[in-house]
This record gives C-alpha cells, structure tokens and sequence, in this order.
C-alpha cells in the first residue's frame, strides 16, 4: 500500500500512480505472456520431435498409441480435430491442412482412423436388427480390424479399444448420431439416437453381472414392483435390445451382445 | 447321408432365445437371417437338398440337447416359409421352396423343403463352369453317370438329389446350353 498524499497534489499522484500500475501489469502480462507462448511452442516442437522420432512405434503399438493420445489431450491438443475444421476443437498454431496426426504421420493415421470408423459404422448398421443398435465397445474391437499390409511395411492393428473410441469420436463433426454410453462396467456404442433412461440401464446392468433376467429376478433383486419391472423389460424388447426366451418356466431375457463373434 | 465331421454349430446356437420366435419386428427379422444361414449350412455340410421338418424337428439342428431348447414344429415352418420368399416379399431370398403334394410324395402341405444352398440357377453354372473347364462340350453324358460318375466326385454337384439336378438341367436347356433326351429316369445330357 502507498501512502496517500494529501492536497490536490494527490489527484495528479494518484492519477500517475495508477498509471503506472497498469503499465506495468501490462508488461508483466505481456512478459508472462512471451514466455509462455515461448513454452508453448518449444513443448509444441519437442512434441512434433517426439513424435517424428516414435512415429513408428506410436503406429505399431496400441499401447504407446494411447498413451501418446492421452499426452497430446492432457495438454488440450486434439490429435484428430483438423485445422480446417471450424468450432471449439480448431486450434492455433499447428500450421494448415490436416490434423496433428496428419502432420506427424504424413497423413496415414487419419485414415486409419477414418477406416476404423467406417468399420465401426458398417458393423453397428449390419448388426442394427439384432442388438437395438446397441454394441459393446469390446465386442465391436474384436470384430474390426485394419489389415496392417494396407499401412506400409507398419503393423498397425486396431486391438485396442481406444482406437474404436478414438474412431467414434471423429465420427462426431459428422452429426451421424453415433456415440459411446456406459452401462454398468461395460461401455456401449450407439448408432441409434436414443436415450436409455435409469430403470433400462440398471436392467442392462444386471444382465451384463447374470447373463440374463426376468421379472421375477428384477422384483427380487431391485424390489421394483412388478409392473415397473414389466414395463422397463417390454421398453428394452420394443427397441430389440434384448432377446426373450420363452422356454423356461419364465421369460427370460438375454442380451445379444455376444451373438457377434457370430461372422456369418 | 452320414458324414464323419460334425457340424459347426454356430455361437447363435448357444443362445437361449435363438428357439424362441421374437416379437420384436427388426429383432425376428434378424432371428430367420440367422435360422436361414444355420439351415443352409446344415444342409450343405450334410449335403442334404431336401429337409423334412418331421424328420429333421428331433435333430441337433432344431434341438439344443445341451441347452434344452428347441424349435418346434410350426416355428420352423415359419423359418422356412420365410426362406421360400424373395427378398422384395420381406423374405430370405428364396433360399428354400416347398415341395408340393404331387412331387413330395403323400405328405402333407409344408412338411418337405427343398433348400437351396445352392439355387438351381446356381447350381447351373457349377454344372456348365464344369463342362466347359473339362473340355467336354459336345460330349454326351447320362444323368446318373453326372451325379454318380467317377468323373465328378469332386465335384460339388457329385451324389446330388436326382430332382435338383433335373432342375438344374432344366435351366441350363433354358440357357441353350445343353439338350436332355431318353424316357425319364434315364435322360441323357448333350452339352453344347
């Protein structure tokens, strides 16, 4: 705190005195500023290195490919939003044309991941009329795969559930409706856009822990009435995301989320 | 037909509610491409050309011993009514068709399908693909001696069900591709 002058001479004080504050915030923040931009790029670059020098190994190994994604995203750099792409996800300073990914990669990790999603959308349309248009991250993983031969002389397989994730997401510019959902310890695809409300995620939930339900195992378990246990059963059977068996004592109802190692 | 290796069965077969008709629309629909699919691979394996629910009904391919679940009898013929029909009727392409009372014996209505995991046009070209790779055209051969020759036992069509190959030689006469001549049950082909 300064002292304050009495007088009129105060005003014309106070007056500098203020002044020269906000000078010299500005250059302090002008100062912070350089110097974190300086950061920023020498970062930016020694990712840019980085990434150069593990190219290959971030193309060959699942792993070390997520890893690297979690960095770039830690940091608020999105290896998938192109530059020409407008909206919150555009980013300064990473130089025109293509992706992050397209400047490191030369352009074939966009379109690995772009094949990836072309998969994932074919295998959610082929498979719509058995599951609901509801598919298990794991079980969508396990049927699409990129034939590495198409990338060069790199294996790249898509085995990890991270690059399907990846996959989707960049489906989302394209307002296909497509999105990931979790239920219970399981996380979904979901190329109808359709919300699940409680009741029909804590059903989901149950069958994913005992492979199948009933109404009478919901009213004793979740001690739901009985209607509201029929009700939320019927809901999941009208929108085909389960399947009834009507050969038991009691209906039973499966999920069909395993049929899909079903390659027909 | 006995065969060594067993079927195949595929993972739909373990799931419970494969033997039960879904009353979900886009579900069912999905349920008779599956049922369809087994059904056709079944019978190929088994090199079968015709089934007879009633014989077939008891049989691994309609019953799950294991899971003790099976389709019944009018469930299966609705999958197999649904495979009779084309695809613009909503059906599974015409991938089996009814043997009517005339040619299927004394049975009654529905109860014997020829199924087509091959359809004759197709097995028409296996037949004519056959013909021209062996450089047979212009020769003459008997019928039996197509089915059960030595010279096509390794082939596809070899010990195929007498109607279907009569079938099948009706289209390729269609086709101007061969001629069949001699009194019925010992026609002769003459391949063009």
């Amino acid at each position: 705190m300064s002292r304050r002058g009495v007088g009129l001479g105060a005003f014309a004080n106070r007056t500098q005195a203020t002044q020269s504050y906000a000078t010299h915030g500005a250059n302090l923040r002008s100062t912070h500023l350089s110097s974190l931009q300086t950061q920023l790029s020498v970062f930016q670059s020694l990712l840019h290195t980085f990434a150069l020098e593990h190219s290959s190994t971030i193309k060959s190994n699942p792993t070390f490919r997520a890893e690297f994604a979690r960095m770039c995203n830690t940091i608020g750099v999105d290896p998938l939003a192109a530059s020409n792409v407008k909206g919150k996800n555009s980013r300064r300073g990473l130089g025109e044309g293509g992706s992050f990914w397209t400047q490191i990669m030369g352009g074939d990790m966009n379109d690995f991941y772009f094949e990836v999603a072309v998969r994932v959308v074919e295998l959610c349309r082929e498979t719509r009329a058995e599951n609901g248009g509801l598919i298990g991250v794991e079980e969508c993983r396990n049927r699409v795969g990129v034939p590495a031969e198409r990338y060069g002389s790199l294996t790249i397989l898509c085995s990890y559930r991270d690059d399907i994730l990846r996959a989707v997401r960049s489906l989302e510019p394209l307002a296909s409706g497509f999105s990931i959902v979790r239920v219970g310890s399981k996380q979904y695809i979901r190329s109808i856009p359709k919300e699940l409300n409680t009741d029909q995620a804590t059903v989901l939930e149950a069958i994913q822990v005992l492979g199948f339900v009933s109404v009478s195992m919901l009213r004793l378990n979740l001690t739901w009435e009985k209607a509201r246990a029929q009700t939320v059963i019927d809901d999941l059977v009208a929108d085909g995301l389960v399947w009834v068996d009507a050969q038991g004592p009691e209906k039973e109802y499966w999920s069909p989320q395993n049929l899909l190692d079903d390659s027909g | 037909m006995t065969t060594t290796t067993s079927f195949p069965f595929p993972p739909t077969y373990n799931f419970p509610p494969f033997f039960t008709p879904q009353p979900n629309s886009n579900t069912r629909l999905s349920q008779l491409e599956k049922w369809s699919s087994l059904i056709q691979a079944w019978c190929r394996h088994h090199r079968q050309y015709r089934l007879s629910l009633v014989d077939a009904i008891d049989t691994p391919l309609f019953h799950n011993a294991l899971l003790r679940k099976r389709l019944d009898l009018a469930a299966a013929r609705d999958v197999l009514d649904w495979m009779t029909k084309s695809e613009e009727e909503g059906g599974g392409g015409r991938r089996a068709e009814w043997l009517d009372a005339s040619t299927g014996g004394n049975a009654a209505p529905k109860s014997v399908a020829y199924i087509w995991w091959r359809r004759p046009e197709e097995w028409a070209d296996v037949v004519a693909d056959w013909v021209e790779n062996t450089g047979q055209r212009g020769a003459v051969l008997t019928v039996y001696e197509l089915i059960q020759g030595e010279a096509t036992v390794s082939q596809d069509f070899h010990g195929m069900d007498n109607d279907v190959m009569m079938k099948t030689l009706n289209i390729l006469v269609k086709r101007g591709k061969i001629q069949i001549f001699g009194n019925e049950g010992e026609e002769g082909v003459k391949f063009f």
